[in-house]
């Protein structure tokens, strides 16, 4: 599988020039991707980048208050892109968290891409941690770069993609470096190309495993095809009032694991 | 049958969760951020290196350790704040009154001799062109420069992480009002509009701190009311004292009202965090981004998009139906006295108790899209309330004259005192934001409460001021 | 009538009226509003709740416990207690009171919205938390079921008080009582503050004067009926038997044993690193969980980076970021100097 991923980089289908940017246009589209990540990782930029919209970027942390939506096509497949709001974590109780939580969850993305600060490294991975426990469609895109190499801090992608189970991509979205091989490999987990194999969340503390051990397994129970029991387990002990009234309603039982129907045709 | 039992067991997963959380305790969610963060710093230390010596950010470094410092960190915040405001003030005054012959003195003639040619009706051209199309060419003139001029240098030192600096060295003055550093921030923002100073809280991530930068923001001096303050403390105070004294006098004057409206600002968070707001959430912290080089051509463009363009447009649409409105107050004739006069008589006697007059206020209530035309809307009320000849373009049009001597003297034919001209300062600085700047303070908290109080708050202050004022000063006086 | 002093009298006058309507807690206008709270049915939900907390505590309930506890007359008292047993809340055997299963589950209704509105304010505003307790005391006769549920569900349905009372369920479910009375450790035992009463307000406000709060691990020197001496945190605390009562302890949770000694992080100078142990209970809330979500969580190396002109707030480099924090937050947090490097 690997091996024809890696042929594929150089075949002229993944070229940049296969990008078209949409902007707001967005009247159907094959795929639905979720832009998430901290403040200030130039989550923005990189969501400009990729649909030619110009939201304001500023430095400064919480800048996307609301939900943008924009679209591009790539390789002839139209993609729609949610920026979600920036936040550190989706454990908490702020209406910003809810709603990049509640779409990465119910909105079923096909993939997520989250953004992440090449000279933060450790911090940004309490995000991505938490939402590989929510979907295992997840491309990262390492960005910043190039302030890393400035101050010398080397972030090793193909670690920490063996790492996460998930792609890993270095880009500097302000200079569109690396922007190719992040669309490659969006369109490769869109598509089922690539199949990922997150990284799971370990806990030391025994009480903590045992209970959400004892819970999932009764969700599994009650909704087979659940694909993340494990993160549903972890919100009911946190109390989420929308994962409690998702299990009352059934509504849970809709959430499946999407098998890819589209087979590649080439 | 069945689905009860299904119904049943969803119930009983989340009667075991109830129970496991009991088991649990409450340090729950610490547990689980200690591990996640557990992982992160394995991961992390399989992937990252850093440079064995602290070359890591060790230019921001050096940078913070001067613009915080004890002896450079004010200095330095002052003179950057002092260039700004005085780029903005220097670099406006050409384009604005290049915009203002355009618009003002060139298109609207040009109009009204369209409309006589083509034979509209007298008052259809008054509605539409004297009123609708004037009070947006005024907004335009007069607010647009400045504002082009200072979102785009707020914007770049914005991005280029200085601003975090100013929120960090001036969080202690904040803190002790209950509010947050960043307010520092919008604060600024707000002299340059408020409108845009309300949306620039969005920065503050707490949401009690976040509700004070709002409702106080109007206190921040901004744009449209500096020229009104200049003229009114050149005509009235600076010619109450020498002549060689007028230049320095009057512009202390208007620096005090601006100090003043610091004082007040700080004077309501404080009052705001222990009353009102108390029942909110709070929660601190400030993250100091890494520098990074602006870019300058971006910056231009969305601070002009984002900031300058989206707030103009909003003023707009608040101006015309206030200049529809404006023009007919003043022509709409009841026993052969305009709507105006009328609502002047009626209102004088109490706004002599203010120190004001009926005129102002009509100003103050009519002009509410925008402070800029507060000031051609009291000369067009005063003129026509007196009825003088020769001044002005006709009734409902508002104007503004080239000399102050002539402001000055239509004024104290209206009876203006220098008492008067003092709480129109201090009346001009109190009172409720513009009618932008409201409609975004709705849009922002979506709430009518706190729209309410950031309005009216500051009017209750004003007249109480002036109130104040008026009677000691007529007590002194007599 | 525009006689100046005339009517700067008046100003001041109305500005006094005003003032004196409507200023916060003693103003008269929220003192009605408070007043007229105090009805009857706020005393009968409150003797129902003190007859719970009775059982709870496996104390017996008498008639003049109750008129002791809701401050009024034996025979109102009585009143009440005959009103509540024709209602069918309690039985009365002799001197014996006790809940009917109905009644229980009513208390268990009144204090499911005190405990929850003391979490809300606790989380959720800048309330202090010698007030939380009298705005629940309000609250809990106003508030109606689905409010309740509502709030619940807005603050993540918490299953504790901010004083380490379980919150029961809105079927009315709760665990069974844990831990002991401080008063009961041994000398040289450790152990964990589980929880703190609330009631009565005076010993209470006492306890958080002290600075003491529900998860603080406590190590016991000296107990007899004068006086309990303790070391909480590192500091030592001396407290009369009668106030310690007010105190419940349950086992040590800590995996690991703390070396070295503690320290809050603003005793960190410009330059030097530790490493986290612990965020104060009392930190709480967006406060408490910002902290977290920034990184700030036990086993973080911490280093203080950068001061402000006026040397608060400081700046500490965190996991690559730098984050300012104020110092009546770096109080609340707990580390170890790393002084191994020096």
């Amino acid at each position: 599988m690997n091996s024809k991923l890696d042929n594929c980089a150089n075949c002229p289908a993944h070229n940049l020039s296969n990008l078209k940017k949409l902007g707001i246009d967005m009247s159907s589209f094959d795929y639905v991707v979720a832009l998430a990540g901290n403040p200030n990782t130039g989550k923005s930029t990189v969501f400009n980048y990729l649909t030619g919209l110009k939201q304001h970027t500023g430095n400064w942390p919480g800048k996307t208050v609301t939900r943008a939506e924009g679209g591009f096509e790539y390789n002839g497949k139209k993609f729609k892109l949610v920026d979600l709001p920036g936040t550190y974590s989706l454990l908490s109780t702020s209406v910003d968290e809810e709603v990049a939580r509640d779409f990465i969850l119910f909105g079923q993305p096909d993939v997520t891409l989250i953004v992440i600060d090449a000279t933060r490294v450790e911090r940004n991975l309490n995000l991505v941690l938490q939402i590989l426990e929510i979907t295992d469609r997840v491309v990262i895109c390492l960005n910043l770069m190039d302030e890393a190499r400035r101050n010398g801090i080397e972030v090793d992608a193909r670690t920490l993609s063996k790492e996460l189970g998930v792609p890993v991509v270095p880009t500097s979205a302000r200079q569109g470096e690396g922007m190719n091989e992040l669309l490659k490999y969006i369109y490769d987990v869109a598509t089922g190309a690539y199949i990922c194999k997150p990284y799971r969340i370990k806990s030391k503390s025994k009480e903590l495993n045992e209970a959400i051990e004892r819970l999932s397994k009764e969700i599994q129970e009650e909704f087979p095809d659940l694909p993340n029991t494990r993160w549903v387990a972890l919100r009911l002990l946190e109390g989420d009032q929308t994962i409690i009234d998702a299990i009352r309603s059934g509504e849970l039982g809709n959430l499946q694991r999407q098998e890819v129907l589209q087979i590649e045709e080439s | 049958m069945n689905t009860t039992i299904t119904a049943n067991k969803k119930e009983i997963i989340i009667a075991e969760a109830n129970k496991l959380r009991w088991e649990l305790g409450e340090n729950l969610h610490d547990i689980l951020m200690e591990n996640i963060y557990e992982n992160a710093t394995e991961i992390a230390k399989k992937t990252v290196k850093y440079p064995d010596t602290k070359i890591a950010f060790s230019f921001d470094r050096q940078l913070d350790k001067i613009l915080t410092s004890k002896y450079f960190g004010f200095p330095i915040m002052f003179l950057m704040l002092g260039i700004v405001f005085w780029l903005t003030i220097q670099g406006a005054n050409y384009p604005s009154s290049l915009l203002a012959n355009l618009l003002v003195d060139t298109i609207h003639p040009l109009l009204k001799n369209f409309a006589g040619s083509i034979n509209l009706p007298w008052w259809l051209t008054g509605v539409l062109i004297d009123g609708a199309y004037l009070a947006m060419a005024w907004v335009v003139s007069v607010m647009l420069p400045p504002m082009a001029i200072f979102f785009p240098l707020y914007t770049l030192l914005e991005d280029f992480g200085y601003l975090p600096r100013v929120a960090f060295n001036m969080d202690p003055l904040y803190k002790k009002v209950g509010a947050h550093g960043r307010q520092a921030l919008t604060m600024a923002m707000g002299f340059g509009c408020n409108a845009a100073g309300v949306i620039a809280t969005r920065v503050i991530d707490s949401p009690r701190e976040r509700l004070i930068a709002i409702i106080t923001n109007n206190f921040s001096l901004c744009n449209g009311r500096w020229p009104t303050q200049i003229l009114i403390a050149t005509v009235f105070i600076g010619s109450a004292v020498p002549a060689y004294l007028a230049g320095i006098v009057s512009a202390a004057a208007v620096v005090f009202i601006a100090v003043l409206g610091i004082t007040f600002s700080l004077l309501v968070s404080w009052f705001l965090s222990r009353t009102l707001l108390k029942g909110e959430a709070s929660a601190f912290s400030l993250e100091l981004p890494p520098y990074r080089p602006p870019r300058i051509l971006q910056t231009l463009y969305t601070s002009l998009i984002d900031r300058t363009i989206f707030v103009l447009w909003r003023a707009i649409v608040f101006a015309i139906p206030a200049g529809m409105v404006i023009w007919l107050v003043a022509n709409i004739t009841i026993d052969g006295v305009s709507v105006a006069n009328h609502f002047i008589q009626w209102v004088n006697p109490v706004a002599f108790i203010f120190g004001l007059n009926g005129v102002i206020l009509l100003a103050y209530i009519i002009a509410i899209p925008a402070n800029e035309i507060v000031i051609p809307t009291i000369l067009m009320l005063t003129v026509a309330n007196l009825g003088i000849q020769g001044v002005g373009a006709g009734s409902g049009v508002m104007f503004e004259l080239e000399s102050a001597n002539d402001v000055a003297a239509i004024l104290q034919a209206g009876g203006w005192t220098l008492l008067t001209g003092i709480n129109l300062m201090l009346f001009s600085l109190l009172h409720n934001p513009c009618s932008t700047t409201i409609y975004t303070i709705y849009k922002e908290t979506k709430s009518v409460k706190w729209t309410l109080v950031s309005t009216f708050l500051p009017i209750l202050m004003g007249l109480t001021v002036t109130f104040f004022v008026t009677q000691i000063w007529r007590l002194l006086g007599n | 009538m525009n006689e100046p002093l005339t009517l700067l009298l008046i100003g001041v006058l109305f500005l006094l009226l005003m003032f004196i309507l409507l200023q916060p807690t003693k103003g008269i206008i929220p003192t009605i509003r408070r007043n007229k709270s105090a009805n009857q049915k706020a005393l009968l939900e409150d003797a129902l709740k003190f007859i719970y907390n009775c059982e709870y505590n496996n104390i017996s309930c008498t008639l003049n416990s109750i008129a002791g506890n809701l401050n009024i007359s034996a025979d109102a008292a009585a009143g009440i207690v005959a009103k509540l047993q024709n209602m069918g809340m309690i039985q009365v055997d002799k001197e014996y009171i006790a809940l009917t299963s109905e009644g229980r589950s009513y208390a268990l209704r009144v204090i499911r919205v005190h405990r929850l509105w003391e979490k809300f304010l606790a989380d959720e505003t800048s309330m202090t938390e010698k007030e939380w307790h009298k705005a629940a005391e309000e609250i809990e006769h106003k508030l109606s079921d689905e409010d309740a549920n509502k709030l619940a569900a807005q603050i993540g349905n918490p299953v504790f008080d901010p004083h380490g009372d379980p919150i029961p369920t809105a079927k009315g479910e709760i665990p069974e009582k844990v831990g002991k009375h401080l008063t009961e450790m041994k000398p040289g035992e450790m152990a964990t503050i589980i929880h703190i009463e609330d009631e009565p307000h005076t010993i209470y406000s006492q306890i958080v004067a002290e600075g003491l709060y529900p998860g603080m691990q406590i190590r016991m020197n000296e107990v007899n009926d004068k006086r309990v001496k303790f070391e909480a945190n590192g500091d030592e605390c001396i407290l009369s038997p009668l106030i310690a009562k007010s105190i419940t302890i349950g086992p040590i949770k800590l995996e690991k044993p703390v070396e070295g000694k503690l320290k809050p992080l603003s005793s960190l100078k410009v330059g030097e690193k530790g490493i986290v142990l612990g965020i104060a209970k009392s930190l709480r809330g967006q406060q408490r969980r910002r902290l977290m979500d920034l990184g700030i969580v036990p086993g973080t190396e911490i280093e203080a980076e950068l001061e402000s002109v006026t040397g608060d707030p400081v700046a500490y480099r965190v996991r690559g970021t730098t984050i300012a924090l104020r110092k009546n937050q770096a109080d609340k947090i707990y580390l170890v100097k790393e002084e191994e490097r020096n």
